[in-house]
């Protein structure tokens, strides 16, 4: 007992212990799933389509729940939490969708700042933080887009950008660069390295290899529920 | 603050998205406010009209031609044996003829010729304040036949009856618009918002993933349905109030309404029926939330 590592409680954003996951009748999603993720860490999730990083995601960001094991985020069980602090922390975790989940008659600006106006904050910050991450993602021009009427692409960006909204703790990304160009991955990626950077802890589930090689960031691999290996190219970890 | 204006901005998305069911909404609540309390307006007005006519009340017993002495505190004391009364007026025959004669006034020349003892004896009775209901009135009436000495008993008692009728029917109007504006205001609200929340749900889905609170997203629509009410009372009462101004300007002088000397309704009744509405949308919008918005 003594002898297992584990990270102070303060430095772990993520923690799941022994998760599964199984949905009707018995279809087994997750199998006995751990995984710490410190604060500031970007780790990537592998694994072939249907292996279960999706499910993973879903139950982070709390829209599944574990069949069994413990998920902690931020140090709080989140099987223990009332709705209200659920609500709470849903504002602190920012999650960019692979069907991206716009309002596709409101426009970019609108979606984008969908996520502030929830958190109450003050009109002039969220037209600043907007314009901002357009910019940074290379849409400043779209800003009064109808969602509809934006590339899958640009969709892609957009939902993104709602997700690095709030500079959250924690941002879950789906594929999110499944519909980009290099370029734009790029412009991604540094949105993300810049979010890390100032505290954010970010896990993308991604089949990219040529993201995750020029990342150098840790991968975990999941395959059939499970994850079998952990290729620690630059381990964030239990020193 | 700040939440008011995010309310406000929330409110106004809704009424983009279906304003013309919202407008419809408007007009039945308004409708409904106006057809309840027109039918408010005249019952009050007859209600008012009744204490008048109450106040004014007597029966007039008319007595055989001979009365013979210690008739008076004799027919008094049985009259206030069976019913306390506010004053009781022995008329004589030849009071009787002055009365008369005074009433026709330039034409009571027509009276030159005629024996004074033509016109009966008779007892007037002025019922107190309390003996306005109908039945009563009509046993006292009927009492009053059974003495010794009374020939007939007279206080327009087809009229009264009339007027209670009437009185009776605009009450059980009265019931039923209130139950009119009781379902309209309810289901029509809760109806809209129900399409409201429909039309919204892909967006409330996304607010919920985005950590919105519970009063981030059920408090427009709660005000949507206050609103409802306030603007459908609003315009009901105006349009009422208008209508009264022109019932009044066109009747104004005629025999029947000037009877009635029409007011509008008062204050307090005014403040009743805003409030009522208001409950009762705001009512039609939490049903809707309770039984359509997930979050």
């Amino acid at each position: 007992m003594s002898n297992e590592q584990s990270p102070p409680e303060s430095q772990a954003m993520v923690e799941i212990v022994k998760v599964s996951k199984t949905y009707p009748p018995d279809v087994l999603a997750l199998d006995n799933v751990s995984l710490v993720v410190n604060r500031g860490g970007l780790v990537f999730l592998t694994g072939v389509s249907g292996a279960g990083k999706t499910t993973l995601l879903k139950l982070l960001c709390f829209l599944e729940l574990p069949t069994k094991g413990v998920i902690e985020i931020d140090g709080r069980d989140v099987s223990t939490l009332s709705k209200s602090q659920i609500q709470m922390l849903r504002q602190q975790i920012g999650v960019a969708y692979q069907d991206f989940r716009l309002l596709p008659r409101q426009t970019v600006y609108q979606n984008i700042a969908l996520a502030m106006e929830v958190r109450y904050e003050s009109p002039k910050v969220v037209k600043k933080r907007v314009l901002e991450l357009l910019a940074k993602l290379g849409l400043a021009d779209k800003v009064h887009t109808p969602a509809n009427k934006l590339s899958r692409g640009e969709q892609q960006r957009v939902s993104i950008a709602r997700a690095c909204a709030n500079k959250p703790s924690l941002l879950l990304a789906d594929e999110p660069t499944g519909n980009l160009d290099p370029s734009a991955s790029a412009l991604v990626m540094d949105l993300f390295n810049s979010l890390t950077e100032s505290g954010s802890t970010i896990i993308i589930a991604t089949h990219d290899e040529a993201l995750i090689k020029e990342s150098g960031q840790r991968v975990v691999n999941i395959e059939q529920g499970r994850l079998q290996e952990i290729l620690q190219v630059k381990f964030e970890g239990f020193d | 603050m700040r939440y008011f204006s995010f309310i406000f901005g929330q409110l106004r998305r809704n009424f983009r998205h279906g304003w013309t069911s919202q407008i419809m909404t408007l007009f039945t609540v308004s409708l409904s406010v106006l057809i309840f309390s027109f039918f408010f307006l005249v019952y009050a007005n007859m209600q008012a009209a009744s204490a008048r006519l109450g106040d004014e009340l007597r029966l007039i017993v008319f007595l055989d031609e001979a009365v013979p002495p210690g008739f008076q505190e004799e027919f008094q004391r049985k009259i206030t044996n069976f019913n306390p009364v506010d004053r009781i007026v022995f008329v004589s025959q030849e009071e009787a003829f002055a009365r008369l004669s005074e009433r026709l006034g330039p034409d009571s020349d027509v009276l030159a010729d005629l024996d004074p003892s033509f016109l009966p004896h008779s007892v007037e009775i002025y019922p107190p304040k309390d003996l306005k209901n109908l039945t009563r009135i009509k046993q006292f009436s009927d009492y009053l036949q059974t003495l010794p000495g009374a020939q007939k008993v007279q206080y327009g008692q087809e009229w009264i009856e009339r007027f209670g009728y009437f009185v009776n029917l605009i009450q059980v109007i009265v019931v039923l618009s209130g139950a009119l504006l009781i379902l309209t205001s309810v289901f029509m609200v809760s109806y809209t918002i129900r399409l409201t929340l429909e039309s919204r749900q892909e967006e409330l889905e996304i607010l919920r993933f985005l950590g919105a609170t519970d009063s981030y997203i059920r408090g427009p629509v709660l005000i949507e349905g206050f609103l409802h009410g306030l603007f459908g009372v609003s315009f009901g009462m105006t349009s009422l109030y208008f209508l009264y101004q022109w019932i009044k300007g066109r009747f104004s002088g005629q025999g029947f309404i000037n009877l009635f000397e029409i007011s509008f309704l008062p204050q307090q009744d005014i403040m009743v029926i805003m409030l009522t509405a208001l409950i009762l949308c705001t009512g039609g919008s939490i049903i809707s939330i309770r039984r359509y918005l997930r979050v």
